[in-house]
């Protein structure tokens, strides 16, 4: 009895401070599941913390101490990565397995090539140089979400400025911003990323929507990523969404023919309470266009055929369950996504550890021509050979290729970056094929797991909003997923055979020329007398 | 002085004059070294017969050699570690496919009809499959068939690496002589069903049902990789996975089966890195409880009566003795591991995935009346794709040269190696002795001890001249078998066979070398001993069985070829006996030209262009060294 | 085979030229153009064939890792041609038939005549050499810079003094290892290039002149390293070409002897290593222009010898140089102490070489260690090769062995 007055005392007391501290931030959540064509279902969460009307911090202002930051929602050591290095723009992937937009479609978080990846807009003019705060960054990140985005040094950064455009704003400080890049495709996500991720959350997962993040069933998933994008608007301030997307195949867990989910066969949970300092919290469910279903519990508001559940007036614990009435079968031959414009493949072919070809192939579904950037950033370890790029379509035509932009990579420093605008004719398809050669490397640059290879990362295909047919929704990268390629390794046993070997063999040569050129030639007499006057004399 | 010292102090001496001579210490120097030359070229004849002696007698006890027993060296493979949860449903589920397919086959269904239906068996099961239409055009006419396959991505991994689990249309008994391997098939699609319901695959599981025995697989990798085949036409695939680094092969055409057996020898002598084979053979045996075997040949423990090979006038007693058999039993084991490794030709569908790196193997499931069937070979499949579903590289570890004697033992390349290569040094010194003998003449009195030893001039050029016309006559002779008229009628070979008429008229044109020259024959046998151990020696490590036979055909026969006129009396009949020994089996067995020309043209089997180029040249070099005499 | 004395020298040479013609026009060099003992980084036609891309899209070839071929090859073929393949055969026939001719005018000059019934042979030993034939079948510039080497050499032996020199820079500008033959070059141009091994004397030439020679040298140098900038635009090309051959930036696996050495080394012992390799590569200049001050044609060849063995990025070419030029030599053949062995050591490693170059990368069942030890055998082959040639050319003077009597080394 007594501590519950003293809880309620001590609620009493904060509630005033917390309001008033509320006033200039503010969190709001959301999870919007969608079932897929191919019976998967996608759920996408986000948990957006806005920061009012408050600015990035100008480069300059590094000579000087900071002024203090009070945050109540705003996660903090996120706060503090951010003011340090000066950051105007970050955005950051931790991705796990290939997402399949022939059919899924579009992801509602667009970023999801495979691995890490991150990019972030800096302005110049500080006393340090971009590059050097671009280092810390890396280093900090890092540590704060236990991933290897430190090894992503200048050998893989690079600065693609138009696939990459700012989402928010750039303040204009009169000194320029510049985009560093670098994606990491080798990298595996796991519950030791999720962990740091949720406690930048007010929640955590305690409450709200994020108490559905369970571990064991998100990694189970098909797909999952994770992103922290912190972008600026001038009329809003910094924003802070944190996001968290799965791709479940109900019809494999369940291991029958239906193909019905709820929160607790997806997630193995259900939404207890609510997250008190979320403004909104809203739960969406995309509802089955043709075919006979039944969703419990009855959802409040249903808008262009999706249902809307509030959370912020919650009364008992919310389990969404969507039933359909008859088995799920597997399409015979894939519908057409009409929010997907174009399917990609993208492989590295022959077999030979010396060399092989690049070959990419774009096919376009669209009833009308479209044009998109195409960006590859390959490591130094494949070399490209531009001249032997070869370009056709299976329809008439030619210039499907313009605008190349090619930086070559530097062996041991500078990834390659090659970038070109494709124009692909209506319901055709284009290929794009470059010869590359493989490196052979000196042994102590090989990985642990030498005799696995490397991975390559994504190229990114962006539509170009620029064709006029072209709809918004279609707008946005695609990602192909990385690849593989085996690099000739030496015999990692062998630096001290190689050199004794090598070493004496030269000596010998050596040895040899140098003791014909200076010894002197002599005519000896053979024969047996002499031996025996010889013998007969000592 | 020297009586008086003691015995030991005698020695010392001595032993101390011959170690330490004083005087002329070049002279010394010289001596010793002619001593040494003169006393390896009296013994060179011995030396060289032993060489031979050792070598053959080697080559024969292999079967026999102390191998090891078979060991997993790769850590991360794991074998037959996890619980398999194949059961009777998915055995049911394979005999219904069975039933499919085998209602496919009695109303004889075209590939294109099949490859639709296995495609779309593969889409109902929610696998990603489509079909590929492939021609091969060779000098026999086109033969063409259509392929399906299904690429299911692994859950959570970016599909770079995949694993290939394959059957063939056609089983490989008989070498794909038309059995059909519906079980196999069959269990391929079941398997699909199966795994696809399981989370912790790392890889993608690449399913392809090709059609034919050798020629779908070929041209579905070919595609695959992006390689061109100048005579392969075929649509590109429009699934793509990663890079396959194992893969195996499915063959199950009897109805039930007792052993597995396991075929690993790839296209051109590549053996698959030898892990993959222990781990397949642990699992079979202690998780599966299916004895395996190599190839089809049981083993002789099981089986004894199967190795009463003898011939009946030896007596039982030996006969049959235990140690007897074992040693027929691993004689068979390697004999068809040699048949198979020389003539470059794969045992099976698993040879064609070694020509681009990918370790992969058969499991040939031999038929019987039981008592095993999908259930078994199921668990076991499931198993092992567990296993190697655990890589984390590319198979390395393990042997890449090794002979398998048994199932469970196998020689290191240290043991079987220097058999033939024995025989390559015998033949190098023959040949280096011929060349001294060559630059060297001996007139004045043969009585008296010190002959008078004189150089003389080695006519090389029109040795070589000699060597590098009759290769060259290798090359448009396997243009000319490499062509469609040449299997019309049976006269060809035997037109392709006068060819070996050439070198002897071009012989006989040859200005004669001046008498002071050394004679063309001793030059031309030297020099063709000494190519022919070199192509030996370095074939040994690239192809052992290839090169073994070559020692053990050519070793002897080249080394032999008379010098001197008056052994080689009448000329063409020796020149007549080494063509036939060269060039007979263009005659003799035209079955073997036939394949081996489709292999190459088809698979790119190097096997028949050696022959041609290489080998056949060489035996008529020796030919033509009886015709100069 | 054809007996030397009765075929012309002309019809055989233009037969030798027209069928090197007729091969390089089939497409052969699409399956050897890729290959590693043919053609280097800085030899091979297909880096040439990006840095020109590269070039004419505006992008600075020197700015990546791919090209390093020198800033003159640049301006040859994005000026006067293009490296098209008709061009390409065509140029690299010349190449070779400039190479024999000159080896054919080195030999005349050498036994001062007009005319031999040997020029056939010499001709057709550089034609039919399969070290030289093949690289120039793939395109590799190292037959360019063989031909501009026999030119220089040519040059000297008939005293037309600029021209050698003019031809020597253009070789220090193609490939910086070639500085090696300059001082037996210059010792050349002073001296006679008629045959002495048998009469050593002491040196005859005069000194002065050569300074004259070395200062002209010089210039030339300097006017076409001006020109290489001028091409390329800025001073990276040096670094990217001939610091190539001095820090072996690329691994790419060759015939010779550096590549897996600095794979294998350690990070902190490479700049001492490559140190040691480049200044070894000097070391024979001296006492070998010493020993055979009284022959600097031969003096000339031993360091082409060295070259083909010691030299970082070799190809087959460079050893076959050295292999064709014994045709040139024909008194020393009586004086080879082991000939045989030599050509056997040959034999084998030009079938290992390929072979383990396959069984490692293509086939993927044998390692590394293969193709290294197929390289070691072959720099024991040149190396038993030049041994040999060092010891013939030595051992001539001693004349004719008579029995009973034996010559050797104290």
């Amino acid at each position: 009895m007594l501590w519950r007055c003293c809880l309620v005392l001590i609620g009493a007391l904060c509630t005033p401070v917390l309001s008033k501290h509320l006033s200039n931030e503010e969190f709001r959540e959301q999870v919007s599941l969608q079932t897929l064509q191919d019976g998967r279902v996608a759920s996408t969460f986000s948990f957006n913390i806005l920061l009012k009307d408050a600015t990035p911090r100008e480069p300059r202002t590094l000579i000087f101490d900071d002024e203090s930051q009070h945050y109540n929602l705003f996660p903090l050591a996120l706060g503090q990565i951010l003011r340090e290095y000066a950051v105007t723009e970050l955005h950051l992937t931790l991705n796990a397995g290939k997402w399949n937009y022939d059919s899924w479609g579009y992801p509602k978080e667009r970023d999801v090539g495979t691995g890490a990846a991150l990019w972030a807009w800096m302005a110049d003019g500080g006393p340090t140089s971009i590059d050097y705060r671009w280092q810390g960054l890396r280093n900090a990140l890092a540590g704060l979400f236990c991933a290897s985005i430190g090894s992503l040094d200048e050998q893989r950064t690079t600065s693609p400025v138009l696939p990459f455009a700012p989402e928010g704003s750039l303040p204009d400080w009169g000194v320029e911003h510049e985009l560093r890049h670098a994606s990491l495709a080798s990298e595996h996500v796991c519950t030791e990323n999720l962990t740091p991720f949720l406690k930048l959350l007010p929640c955590k997962s305690l409450s709200g929507i994020a108490s559905l993040l369970n571990p064991h069933r998100l990694f189970d998933a098909d797909w999952h990523g994770m992103g922290l994008h912190v972008l600026w608007n001038p009329d809003a301030g910094v924003e802070v969404r944190l996001a968290f997307q799965l791709v479940s195949d109900p019809l494999r867990i369940s291991a029958g023919k239906k193909q019905d989910w709820s929160f607790s066969t997806l997630f193995d949970r259900t939404i207890e309470r609510t997250c008190p300092v979320a403004q909104s919290s809203i739960v969406d469910v995309a509802l089955p266009r043709e075919a006979l279903y039944n969703i419990s519990p009855e959802p409040p508001r249903i808008d262009q055929n999706v249902a809307f559940y509030d959370l912020t007036n919650m009364s008992e614990a919310l389990d969404v369950k969507l039933k359909w009435a008859l088995d799920f079968t597997y399409p015979l031959d894939p519908l057409k996504i009409t929010s997907m414009p174009i399917s990609v493949r993208r492989t590295l072919q022959g077999a030979s550890q010396d060399r092989g070809q690049l070959s990419l192939v774009i096919k376009n579904n669209a009833p009308f021509p479209l044009q998109v950037l195409y960006l590859e950033t390959m490591p130094w370890i494949v070399q490209f050979y531009l001249h032997t790029m070869r370009v056709s379509s299976d329809t008439s035509g030619d210039d499907f290729i313009s605008n190349i932009s090619y930086v070559p990579s530097v062996p041991h420093s500078r990834p390659a970056t090659f970038q070109a605008v494709l124009t692909l004719p209506t319901e055709s398809t284009v290929y794009l094929t470059i010869d590359v050669t493989k490196a052979f490397l000196r042994y102590t640059e090989h990985p642990p797991d030498a005799q696995r290879g490397w991975d390559l990362p994504p190229a990114i295909i962006l539509p170009l909003s620029s064709s006029n047919a072209i709809r918004s929704e279609f707008v946005g990268r695609i990602y192909t997923p990385p690849l593989l390629v085996d690099l000739a390794t030496p015999d990692f046993s062998m630096p001290y055979n190689v050199i004794v070997f090598s070493c004496s063999l030269i000596a010998f040569i050596f040895g040899n020329i140098f003791n014909l050129l200076t010894r002197k030639f002599v005519v000896v007499r053979l024969g047996s007398q002499q031996g025996t006057s010889k013998s007969k004399h000592d | 002085m020297s009586s008086d010292s003691p015995f030991w102090l005698r020695k010392l001496t001595a032993i101390n004059s011959r170690l330490f001579p004083r005087g002329d210490a070049n002279l010394t120097r010289l001596k010793r070294r002619q001593a040494l030359f003169a006393a390896i070229g009296r013994r060179l004849p011995l030396l060289r017969t032993l060489l031979f002696v050792a070598g053959y007698l080697w080559i024969l006890a292999i079967p026999t050699l102390p191998g090891q027993g078979t060991y997993i060296d790769e850590n991360a493979l794991l074998p037959g570690q996890v619980n398999t949860n194949w059961n009777w449903a998915e055995v049911h589920a394979a005999d219904r496919y069975l039933d499919h397919i085998e209602k496919l086959r009695d109303d004889n269904a075209t590939s294109e009809q099949r490859a639709k239906y296995f495609a779309e068996e593969f889409k109902k099961l929610g696998i990603p499959a489509s079909t590929q239409n492939y021609t091969f055009s060779t000098v026999f006419g086109d033969s063409s068939g259509t392929n399906a396959y299904a690429t299911m991505s692994a859950p959570r991994s970016p599909g770079v690496e995949a694993m290939v689990i394959s059957a063939s249309w056609l089983s490989r008994t008989g070498e794909g002589a038309g059995s059909l391997n519906l079980r196999g098939v069959s269990t391929v699609l079941a398997l699909a069903g199966f795994l696809r319901r399981y989370s912790f695959w790392a890889k993608d599981l690449v399913f392809v049902i090709s059609d034919d025995y050798l020629e779908g697989m070929q041209a579905w990798l070919s595609a695959y990789h992006g390689i061109s085949q100048s005579n392969l036409h075929t649509n590109d695939l429009d699934l793509s996975s990663g890079v396959i680094w194992t893969a195996l092969s499915i063959d199950y055409p009897g109805h039930s089966f007792s052993h597995l057996g396991m075929f690993h020898e790839g296209l051109n002598g590549r053996l698959p890195n030898q892990d993959l084979l222990n781990s397949f053979i642990h699992i079979s045996k202690y998780s599966g409880g299916v004895p395996v075997i190599l190839y089809d040949y049981v083993d002789h423990q099981e089986y004894p009566d199967q190795y009463d090979l003898l011939p009946s006038w030896i007596p039982a007693s030996v006969r049959q003795h235990p140690d007897v058999k074992g040693y027929l039993y691993r004689f068979k084991n390697v004999l068809r591991h040699g048949r198979y490794q020389a003539r470059g030709i794969g045992s099976g569908v698993h040879a064609l995935f070694h020509q681009f790196r990918i370790d992969a193997f058969t499991i040939f499931a031999l038929p019987a009346t039981g008592p095993h069937g999908f259930h078994a070979i199921g668990r076991i499949i499931e198993s092992t794709l567990r296993t190697t579903n655990n890589l984390l590289e590319r198979l390395h570890a393990s042997f890449f040269f090794y002979i398998l004697t048994d199932p469970d033992n196998f020689l290191k390349i240290g043991l079987y190696l220097p058999s033939a290569i024995l025989i390559s040094v015998a033949m190098m010194l023959t040949g280096l002795s011929l060349w001294v003998e060559a630059g060297w003449t001996t007139s004045g009195d043969k009585k008296s001890t010190d002959k008078k030893w004189t150089r003389r001039k080695r006519p090389i050029l029109h040795v070589l001249a000699i060597m590098i016309s009759t290769h060259l006559l290798g090359v448009t002779m396997f243009y000319l078998v490499n062509n469609k008229l040449f299997f019309r009628s049976r006269i060809c070979p035997v037109a392709v066979m006068l060819i070996t008429a050439v070198p002897p008229i071009y012989a006989i044109f040859i200005p004669a070398a001046s008498p002071s020259d050394a004679p063309l024959s001793v030059v031309l046998k030297a020099l063709n001993l000494c190519f022919a151990s070199t192509v030996i020696s370095i074939t040994t490590v690239l192809n052992f069985s290839l090169a073994a036979s070559m020692a053990i055909l050519l070793g002897i026969p080249l080394s032999v070829s008379p010098t001197s006129s008056r052994r080689a009396r009448p000329k063409t009949v020796y020149y007549i006996a080494y063509a036939l020994f060269g060039l007979g089996w263009l005659v003799l067995c035209p079955e073997g030209v036939r394949k081996a020309v489709l292999d190459w043209e088809t698979l790119g089997v190097w096997f028949g262009p050696f022959l041609c180029i290489v080998i056949a040249p060489l035996v008529l070099q020796a030919g033509v060294v009886c015709i100069l005499v | 085979m054809k007996t030397p004395s009765t075929v012309p020298l002309g019809l055989v040479f233009s037969a030798l030229v027209a069928s090197r013609l007729l091969i390089s026009c089939t497409s052969i060099h699409e399956y050897l153009i890729h290959d590693h003992q043919l053609s280097s980084p800085l030899t091979s036609f297909l880096n040439l064939k990006e840095g020109i891309y590269l070039f004419n899209n505006g992008v600075d070839p020197y700015s990546g890792g791919v090209f390093r071929h020198s800033p003159l090859y640049l301006s040859l073929f994005t000026t006067i041609l293009s490296p098209s393949r008709i061009i390409a055969s065509l140029l690299w026939t010349l190449c070779d038939s400039i190479g024999a001719w000159s080896m054919v005018r080195i030999w005349r000059a050498r036994n001062n005549i007009v005319q031999s019934s040997r020029d056939v042979l010499v001709a057709a030993l550089y034609f039919l050499n399969p070290y030289l034939f093949l690289p120039s079948l793939a395109f590799s510039t190292s037959s360019i810079e063989n031909a501009v080497s026999l030119l220089a050499i040519m040059f000297a032996c008939e005293r037309r003094t600029s021209a050698s020199l003019l031809a020597l820079a253009f070789l220090v500008q193609l490939s910086l290892s070639s500085v090696v033959l300059i001082v037996p070059i210059i010792l050349l141009l002073i001296t006679s290039p008629i045959s002495q091994l048998v009469s050593p004397r002491p040196f005859s030439g005069k000194w002065t002149q050569s300074l004259g020679h070395v200062f002209e040298l010089a210039i030339y140098v300097l006017v076409l390293t001006l020109a290489s900038t001028l091409v390329s635009g800025d001073f990276l090309w040096i670094s990217q070409t001939w610091g190539a051959s001095l820090t072996l930036p690329d691994l790419t696996p060759n015939p010779g002897l550096w590549w897996y050495f600095f794979t294998e080394m350690f990070d902190h012992f490479r700049p001492f290593f490559l140190m040691v390799f480049s200044v070894h590569l000097l070391i024979y200049i001296a006492p070998i222009c010493i020993k055979f001050q009284y022959d600097s044609l031969y003096a000339t060849f031993l360091l082409v010898g060295v070259l083909g063995i010691f030299k970082a990025y070799l190809t087959l070419s460079d050893p076959g140089l050295f292999l064709s030029m014994i045709s040139l030599f024909p008194e020393i053949y009586p004086y080879f102490r082991h000939p045989i062995v030599t050509s056997l050591l040959h034999l084998h490693a030009t079938m290992l070489l390929p072979l383990f170059h396959r069984l490692w990368l293509t086939q993927g069942t044998g390692n590394a260690n293969f193709f290294y030890a197929s390289t070691l055998v072959f720099a024991c082959a040149n190396g038993a090769a030049l041994v040999d040639c060092v010891w013939a050319g030595l051992r001539i003077a001693i004349g004719e062995q008579v029995d009973g009597y034996a010559v050797t080394q104290e």
